[in-house]
């Protein structure tokens, strides 16, 4: 049956060839090169439970009576966006547990982008010929990021109004032309005429998603055709790909982990709750709650406003708001610069043009790690400025003492984990034995009462032991030239 | 199979439970504890003719019981305190009021005057152990109070006979009230120090908003009237005795037992928890099962 | 570099999986116990979706939900994973890589047949060449304008005025008109101009400072001009924060501030709504307000934009 399928679509699409090449592709069994996948799966768990809340939500700002379970909001008036989401979590079977596994999916999606991008900084996966894969991986963190906002922007809530509201200043504080573009965007004055939420939505479940679905299919795309890197080892050169074939071995472990992680993320949507709008109430501009902030992937942009002092340009008639403007617009387009640059500023700095198919240890490149734990020590200090207030109520010191305290540290931790982690890496590149296994001494005094210490012999197994580079079977016995060709058809090598 | 117990995973499996039982433990509100906790502990009579009734609150939603309009009387009763409390309270006062708030409670340089600021406000403060309040340079915090409810009483009942006016102490009567009204006043005059699910926050200047976790119903209404520390006042003319009623429902349900039908709440403290329990809880997880899959060179 | 190697077996069909090449051997040194818990671990897993079918059916409780549907996932994943990872060929396999560009002779191939063949015609009809790139630029530059112009008005004055003028009558939330009793002192209210309950520009927050009578000297607030702009110890700032807009709720009576939630921007109230710590950079605009037979009213409307800034804010 199988034969006969194959034939099939061989004799339609000539599949054969290019699929077994497919089935044969190898995988580096690393457990670092796993943590894409473990975003790629959440973005399936977002598809699939994406399309269940999509067939309940109502995307409109159009007010309705509520007539739903939850008692304390029966009878008022609220928006058809906010009455069905609260509706999908209390009058839809299993529709708490979608939403909050959709909610929880999306914050562990950029989560593992974020581990991902990390894996590949630290040990130069990004350089030639993959520049090409890390601007795609970075626009995805970009649309996602951006997504998410928009996602948790669409119940219409207290605390994601809030961020809405926040979103339409950022806009209008943009010199020039950010009037225009905030009344644009949002229909007139804040709130608008309730265009945002429709737009929001269309742009939360197809715009985006269609983007960032075409650009996962690149990413994977550019990752099969150049093949995955690989850590230096015994058997492991430029050269060739040591691992596991794609078919059946990596599949069933592939398929198997998108098991696992959607596995973990119902658990989390089950058992955590997030996002409780009920008990937020819909939003109404002149309305508040204290201890609001956005979810952790924006969080380090409204740290960055909090912290950032009340200087504002003006001037000949005209207001740059520097405090929204700085952190907010040229910070945020700073670090996707910086981040889409750094390929090509790694390349200046170390004048290092070649094609690189072996990865480095962290350790090998001092600078580049330093550098990298610098930064993210940096962004991570902004995202804890971002609730300023909650740590200043927990730790039972004043707002004013928080503040400062971020002002400093946000600089300065990250300028000390440079210098820390610059010297641990050249600690344990310089130290020897480091990672294996201590092997006993034995101590011998000689006739004269001196000591003397011999290494005992390595435990076996101890040793790296060879490689045998074996290729994958092949069962084609035909050398290319015994291969037959048709008049006009040129021989592609494999 | 072994290899799953072997240290490599421990460590990081112990330090992933760990940190997520302590970031569950610190983020979950103690709200699923009795509400009046912060009452003092009980020493026989509850006084003459003094009842309070806890509100009753629909407990899950699509319960029997709706929201209904009040048909008359708004709730709160102010009932004059028995004179039989004076002369207890003024020993009781003398004992452990009078060092700082002076003899006649016109108050010291240590502490304010408390003639006419009335008996509700007085229960309040020592009611929610506030009062005696050792350190008056920061803001006074919530701690178990040293004196029973009778006793927070008869002081209460003292320091009114000084002086008239003030606010009175209520009786509370929640059966009437409008659950869904009390969110809406709730949301305009309460969560912007409160935060939207009663969980406190620090304000300017050293002070805090608290926790309404454990707050008696005769707390809060006492707390609404009498503004304490840098609470605003709320007098009838801004939230009437129906409105309080009506929050104070919403509070003592809803707030301190939130319908948190998704799972364990995280502390109602914002996005920020839930940033935390995902990425060290669910990407942290995730990673360990890749350790599980993958290779260590 | 060969691709494939030519092995000496005869023609046909290898054998596949032969379990004596070393390659092709599991990972487990217990195959058998390795399949026992892959087993157990699956069967758990359809336990558990199952259960996931009957806890869908019979309650209504999301962590029923979760835990049936989670555990099957998780065993079934488990199991997968397990018999792929303990039980499957683990090889160490290897592929050649091949250098990823094509031999110097296709490159200069491709490169001429653009520049050449491209390059020979554009050169012959520069004319026509030049009109197509001028129309594509002009279709770029005029398909942004229904893209991007359609979408809303323009600002206009809007963002210069309130509806707050002379005579507004202060009210509520609920439209309820304003009496100079509502507020006790250290009283906080917000408040809009009759008509307008619940908009979002007008909102104005009102805070009793004192308890004067008409006789009484008026509010003295530290910015100067403004003594006449206070009423029987009222006060009337914008609620709009000028930071980022968010409404600033919290009043801490007793050091009289007002302090905005979302960044912690603090106020000073009788300076004139101040800023003196957090990023707002501007004062909270004042209202002027008025008592007229008991009620409050507007002296007239801002004078300033409110809210955040903006590049035609003067």
């Amino acid at each position: 049956m199988i034969d006969e399928s194959v034939r099939w679509l061989d004799d339609r699409l000539g599949v054969a060839k290019g699929g077994r090449t497919l089935l044969d592709k190898i995988f580096p069994d690393h457990w670092s090169f796993m943590l894409g996948e473990i975003a790629l799966y959440s973005f399936v768990v977002l598809i699939a439970t994406g399309v269940f809340l999509s067939l309940y939500y109502i995307p409109s700002a159009h007010e309705v009576v509520y007539h739903g379970s939850y008692l304390p909001l029966r009878g008022t008036r609220v928006s058809e966006a906010y009455s069905s989401s609260v509706g999908l979590s209390f009058d839809v079977k299993s529709g708490l547990l979608m939403r909050q596994t959709h909610h929880w999916a999306a914050d562990v999606f950029l989560g593992s982008i974020a581990v991902h991008m990390a894996r590949i900084f630290f040990t130069g996966a990004f350089r030639k010929p993959r520049e090409l894969n890390w601007i795609v991986g970075i626009t995805m963190l970009m649309l996602g990021i951006v997504n998410g906002f928009l996602g948790y922007s669409l119940p219409d809530d207290l605390v994601s109004g809030t961020g809405i509201r926040i979103a339409y200043s950022i806009i209008e504080s943009i010199p020039l032309v950010g009037s225009y573009l905030g009344f644009f965007l949002f229909g007139g004055n804040y709130p608008g005429n309730g265009i945002i939420i429709p737009r929001f939505y269309i742009l939360h479940v197809l715009i985006l998603p269609v983007i960032i679905g075409g650009l996962i299919a690149v990413h994977l795309g550019l990752l099969v055709k150049q093949k995955h890197t690989q850590f230096p080892g015994k058997g492991k050169t430029e050269h060739n790909v040591v691992g596991t074939p794609m078919f059946p071995t990596f599949a069933a472990k592939t398929t198997g982990f998108m098991f696992m992680t959607s596995a973990v993320l119902l658990l989390l949507g089950g058992f955590a709750q997030i996002n409780p709008i009920w008990q937020f109430g819909q939003y109404e501009p002149f309305q508040i709650s204290y201890a609001v902030q956005p979810d952790w992937y924006m969080g380090w942009l409204d740290g960055a406003l909090r912290i950032m002092p009340s200087w504002e340009w003006v001037g000949w008639g005209h207001t740059i708001p520097l405090e929204i403007f700085l952190p907010a617009i040229v910070f945020a387009g700073l670090t996707f610069n910086f981040f889409y640059l750094w390929p090509h500023i790694e390349k200046r700095h170390t004048k290092d043009l070649a094609s690189h198919e072996l990865l480095d240890r962290p350790r090998d490149r001092p600078k580049r790690t330093a550098f990298g734990a610098a930064m993210l020590m940096f962004y991570f200090m902004l995202f804890c400025a971002s609730s300023t207030d909650v740590m200043a109520n927990f730790f039972n010191v004043s707002l004013n003492t928080v503040l400062w305290t971020f002002r400093v540290i946000v600089f300065a931790l990250p300028v000390i984990t440079y210098f820390v982690t610059y010297r641990i890496c050249n600690e344990m590149r310089a130290a020897e034995g480091i990672g294996k296994r201590k092997r006993a001494m034995v101590v011998s005094r000689s006739e004269t009462g001196e000591y003397s210490t011999v290494s005992t012999e390595p435990r076996p197994g101890d040793g790296a032991h060879e490689l045998d580079a074996i290729p994958v079977p092949t069962y084609i016995n035909l050398t290319p030239e015994e291969l037959e060709t048709g008049p006009g058809v040129r021989r592609v090598m494999r | 199979m072994r290899s799953l117990f072997r240290g490599r995973y421990l460590v990081p499996a112990l330090l992933l439970v760990s940190v997520g039982l302590f970031g569950l433990l610190v983020f979950s509100p103690g709200s699923s504890s009795a509400a009046s906790g912060s009452s003092a502990p009980t020493a026989g009579s509850s006084g003459a003719g003094l009842k309070t009734s806890t509100g009753q609150f629909p407990q899950t939603p699509g319960a029997s019981s709706s929201p209904s309009q009040s048909p008359s009387g708004d709730g709160i009763y102010n009932v004059p305190l028995p004179r039989s409390f004076i002369a207890p309270g003024q020993a009781l006062f003398a004992a452990n009021c009078a060092s700082c708030h002076g003899g006649d409670a016109a108050g010291t340089e240590r502490a304010p005057n408390l003639l006419s600021l009335g008996a509700g406000t007085v229960d309040f403060w020592v009611s929610t152990g506030r009062m005696p309040l050792a350190d008056s340079s920061i803001q006074a915090t919530t701690k178990p109070p040293r004196f029973n409810k009778l006793q927070s009483l008869e002081i209460s009942a003292y320091v009114q006979s000084l002086a008239p006016g003030g606010v009175k102490v209520p009786v509370v009567n929640l059966s009437n009230a409008n659950v869904g009204k009390g969110a809406e006043l709730f949301t305009l005059n309460c969560a912007a120090c409160h935060t939207i699910t009663g969980a406190g926050d620090a304000l300017a200047n050293g002070a805090y908003a608290p926790t309404l976790h454990y707050a008696s119903s005769r707390q809060i209404v006492e707390a609404i009237r009498s503004g304490p520390g840098n609470m605003p006042h709320f007098g009838p003319g801004n939230i009437s005795n129906a409105e309080m009623r009506d929050i104070t429902a919403y509070v003592h349900s809803y707030i301190q037992h939130p319908v948190n039908r998704g799972g364990f709440g995280l502390g109602g403290i914002g996005p920020v928890g839930e940033g935390f329990v995902g990425l060290l809880i669910g990407v942290g997880a995730l990673m360990l099962v890749c350790f599980w899959i993958g290779d260590r060179t | 570099m060969s691709d494939e190697s030519v092995t000496a077996e005869p023609a046909g069909p290898l054998p596949i999986g032969s379990l004596d090449d070393p390659h092709q051997q599991p990972y487990a040194r217990h195959p058998g116990r390795a399949q026992a818990v892959a087993a157990v671990s699956l069967i758990i897993g359809i336990l558990g979706c199952i259960g996931f079918g009957i806890a869908y059916w019979i309650s209504d409780q999301t962590q029923w939900e979760a835990i049936t549907l989670g555990v099957g996932l998780l065993g079934l994943g488990f199991g997968l994973t397990a018999w792929g990872k303990y039980l499957m060929a683990q090889g160490p396999f290897v592929e050649d890589r091949h250098p990823h560009n094509s031999s110097e002779e296709e490159v200069k191939a491709m490169t001429a047949a653009i520049t050449q063949r491209g390059g020979i015609v554009v050169g012959r009809r520069k004319l026509l060449g030049g009109l197509f790139a001028f129309g594509s630029l002009a279709f770029g530059v005029v398909a942004a304008f229904p893209l991007i112009r359609s979408l809303g008005p323009k600002p206009g004055n809007a963002l210069f005025v309130t509806t707050w003028k002379k005579n507004s009558p202060l009210v509520t939330s609920d439209g309820r008109p304003v009496h100079q009793n509502d507020l006790e002192v250290g009283g906080v209210l917000t408040v809009f101009p009759k008509g307008f309950a619940g908009s979002s520009p007008d909102q104005t927050i009102l805070l009793r400072i004192e308890e004067l009578t008409a006789e009484d000297p008026p509010l003295t607030l530290t910015s100067p001009g403004r003594s006449d702009w206070t009423a029987l110890g009222y006060v009337a700032y914008s609620k709009m924060c000028t930071h980022l807009g968010c409404p600033v709720g919290l009043y801490q009576e007793q050091t009289v501030e007002l302090v905005c939630p979302c960044h912690q921007s603090i106020f000073n109230v009788l300076a004139g709504a101040v800023p003196e710590f957090g990023p707002a950079p501007r004062p909270l605009p004042q209202l002027p307000i008025k008592v007229v037979n008991g009620f409050l009213f507007a002296q007239g409307g801002y004078n300033q934009a409110i809210g955040p800034g903006f590049w035609e804010r003067p």
